[in-house]
């Protein structure tokens, strides 16, 4: 052999020494950013992400979940920030889109650093996004209501301190079933959040002896919605109608032209009317009964702690609407953007969480953790149940007179754990 | 079969009006420029945010469909002269080129004035029993509105010289030029129409359905199906296919579920592309 050629296999790399070496840079790489990402976090500021929809659909919704994620930023690092350490809130844009939601999600977590994510409240984003935060083993609060988050789809990484439509449907449906009438019609969009509005009030009005119609989906594009209203049942004695944004308008528009109010009792969840006023719906919802998860008017949920965070969100105290603007809060989903800071907060402070490696602490810390009536917990005291991952929190039912929300039955959390047996135990999974 | 099949009927052909207006706007804009518009539905949807904003400042929702449309036509020039002409002739580009302009109308309208949706009250108010439900009376108005205003349109497009430079710089640009036709400027008009026709269908439209920045995104699919089930740039056929569309889609939706209903005006806009590639009724085409 030749001294070039002794030389030349010499510097051949044959393909099972170029797979050894690459495995050993790739482990070797991923054990130093590891070990960085540690560093970095032990004394640093806590990044915390927000995945809203700033964008898109429900763009009216997102504003204000900004809007308090950014409050509750404020007031945590003005009083010290967590366990010392500032807290850093990095938002990202889900465009109301499930694909962009995911990608986003990523973005929040592997490019920007956060530790944690306070998350959608589109149900088809949330439920997109959850097996994203469980791969990357990522603490997400979901906002939205689509009861799977919690349930058969909930991981040991999802929470949820609002209600889902389990939840909603154990506050308002009792009460509407005594009240409002016996033979119900259903009326949602035609996607996860109705579908599950849809399953879980036909399980408890059938269980009470109530009569439940085939439900009526409307697709997401509908503009005009004559077609499907025309297919309510005459005999139906509670209209229950899940829409969100321009459907909600087009929906109570419509309806009252055709004059569906006059024999049927309009019921609806906090959804169909968030981030609108009444006022703005020129009369076509006066009369509709709504399960709120948060008062709009102050007068009903009357102390310090909420009077403080109105003024904090920049509202008034009747319809929920910005100070010098037209907009009005979404205020039944939003203040859980707010509050899930604080629950990190409190979580990470009692865990004694320094870095990504102390996450099961956090998580455990999460799982039945009692929260007060306080300025972090303005809409009141409420749990973060154990099993389900799910808030157990006081609901209240309203209804539309005058073009104000006004309550006319608090559903509280000690009577709606009653209805709300826990149906999933998340807290057995392993981390 | 539903009891009110009649009724849902009568609404198909209702909406399908007003979204025949809209549509023609479209076709107009694609039978002359070859632009495929994907923009138009956010000027409709521009046509519902300017109709509330005018008629609550007005307190005239008559005054807001007098002088929307007015504003449409100075906008369509507008865009035609700084977004379309640079593009113009070449198709693939316009896709890109309005698909940009749609984003930025949507997102100029959310900073505005707001992502939240609103409600418009309609001007005529009352229902009128229509074969078992309570029919709006303002959509019937809105529809007689929509079907004068077709009337008006092809009057002017074979009645006028105006009307006759458009069919002209449409069947032969080259010819039309040597003849005289200022066929740039012809051009311009047309998409400056077309614009305010889709801002037209928006006032009409916005005491029905609702006002918001995505309004518009919704919208644009139907009148697409309306414009390739009619034929690429056959006025008449566009307006047959959209009555046709919204009749047969209330029907449908009368007996079967809405996804049911959906997947079959899909199919049916499928089959027409394969038996008939140019549309229903393409003989009329240019």
């Amino acid at each position: 052999m030749s001294k070039l050629e002794h030389a030349r296999n010499r510097t051949r790399i044959d393909r099972r020494s170029f797979l050894g070496t690459a495995l050993a840079g790739g482990a070797a790489y991923v054990a130093l950013a590891r070990d960085m990402s540690a560093f970095a976090q032990a004394g640093g500021p806590i990044v915390i992400g927000h995945h809203c929809e700033l964008t898109g659909g429900f763009a009216s919704w997102g504003y204000w979940h900004n809007k308090c994620a950014l409050a509750a930023a404020k007031v945590i690092n003005e009083g010290g920030g967590i366990a010392g350490r500032k807290l850093e809130l990095v938002t990202e844009d889900t465009e109301s889109n499930p694909a962009a939601g995911a990608r986003k999600l990523r973005s929040l977590i592997q490019r920007n650093g956060a530790a944690f994510v306070t998350g959608s409240v589109h149900s088809g984003i949330m439920l997109a996004s959850i097996p994203v935060a469980t791969e990357l083993k990522t603490v997400y609060f979901s906002t939205g209501e689509a009861t799977e988050a919690t349930g058969e789809k909930g991981t040991r990484y999802s929470f949820r301190t609002g209600t889902d439509t389990y939840g909603l449907a154990a506050a308002g449906a009792p009460w509407a079933y005594q009240n409002l009438g016996k033979r119900w019609t259903i009326i949602s969009p035609d996607y996860a959040w109705g579908h599950s509005h849809f399953k879980e009030h036909k399980a408890i009005i059938e269980k009470l002896g109530g009569k439940v119609n085939d439900p009526i989906f409307v697709p997401l594009d509908a503009k005009d919605l004559i077609p499907y209203l025309a297919k309510i049942p005459q005999d139906t004695e509670v209209l229950f109608s899940v829409f969100f944004g321009a459907l909600s308008v087009a929906f109570y528009t419509q309806a009252k032209s055709m004059g569906l109010e006059r024999t049927m009792k309009m019921y609806s969840v906090s959804g169909t009317i968030e981030a609108i006023a009444p006022a703005d719906l020129k009369g076509a919802a006066e009369g509709v009964y709504i399960v709120e998860n948060f008062p709009r008017m102050v007068k009903y949920k009357d102390d310090e702690f909420h009077r403080q965070f109105v003024k904090l969100i920049g509202t008034d105290d009747v319809h929920a609407r910005e100070v010098g603007s037209e907009r009005v809060n979404a205020k039944s989903h939003s203040w859980q953007s707010y509050e899930n800071l604080f629950a990190l907060k409190k979580a990470i402070e009692a865990s004694g969480w320094k870095a990504k490696k102390d996450d099961q602490g956090v998580i455990e810390a999460l799982e039945g953790l009692q929260m007060e009536n306080s300025l972090g917990f303005p809409q009141g005291a409420k749990t973060l149940r154990k099993e389900d991952h799910s808030g157990i929190i006081d609901c209240y039912i309203s209804r539309v007179q005058n073009d104000e929300l006004h309550v006319i039955k608090k559903v509280s959390k000690e009577e709606l754990v009653t209805h709300l047996p826990p149906r999933f135990d998340l807290s057995r999974q392993a981390v | 079969m539903s009891e009110y099949v009649f009724a849902l009927a009568v609404n198909g052909l209702v909406w399908g009006l007003i979204i025949a207006l809209i549509a023609l706007g479209l076709s107009i804009i694609f039978g002359l420029l070859d632009i495929i518009n994907v923009a138009h539905g956010d000027f409709f949807m521009l046509g519902t945010v300017g109709g509330l904003v005018v008629a609550v400042g007005t307190g005239s929702f008559w005054l807001a469909l007098l002088v929307v449309p007015i504003v449409g036509l100075l906008l369509g020039a507008v865009i035609e002269r700084l977004v379309i002409r640079p593009t113009l002739r070449q198709a693939s580009l316009t896709i890109v080129t309005t698909f940009g302009l749609s984003i930025i109308v949507q997102e100029m309208v959310r900073a505005t004035y707001g992502p939240q949706p609103r409600r418009m009250a309609a001007p005529i108010e009352g229902t009128v029993p229509v074969f078992g439900i309570d029919y709006e009376i303002y959509r019937i108005a809105a529809a007689a509105f929509a079907a004068v205003c077709l009337i008006v349109f092809f009057l002017f497009l074979n009645r006028t010289r105006l009307g006759t430079w458009i069919r002209a710089a449409r069947h032969d640009p080259e010819t039309a030029t040597a003849l005289g036709v200022p066929v740039t400027r012809v051009c311009a008009f047309t998409f400056a129409l077309g614009t305010a026709m889709a801002l037209l269908g928006g006032v009409i439209a916005a005491p029905i359905t609702t006002v918001e920045f995505r309004t518009g995104v919704d919208i644009l699919p139907f009148c697409f199906m309306a414009v390739i089930i009619g034929g690429l740039g056959n006025l008449q056929g566009t307006v047959a296919a959209a009555i046709m569309l919204a009749v047969l889609e209330g029907l449908m939706t009368s007996v079967l579920e809405p996804t049911s209903a959906r997947i079959l005006s899909l199919g049916f806009m499928c089959a027409v592309l394969l038996v008939r590639p140019h549309g229903l009724f393409a003989g009329a085409t240019r």
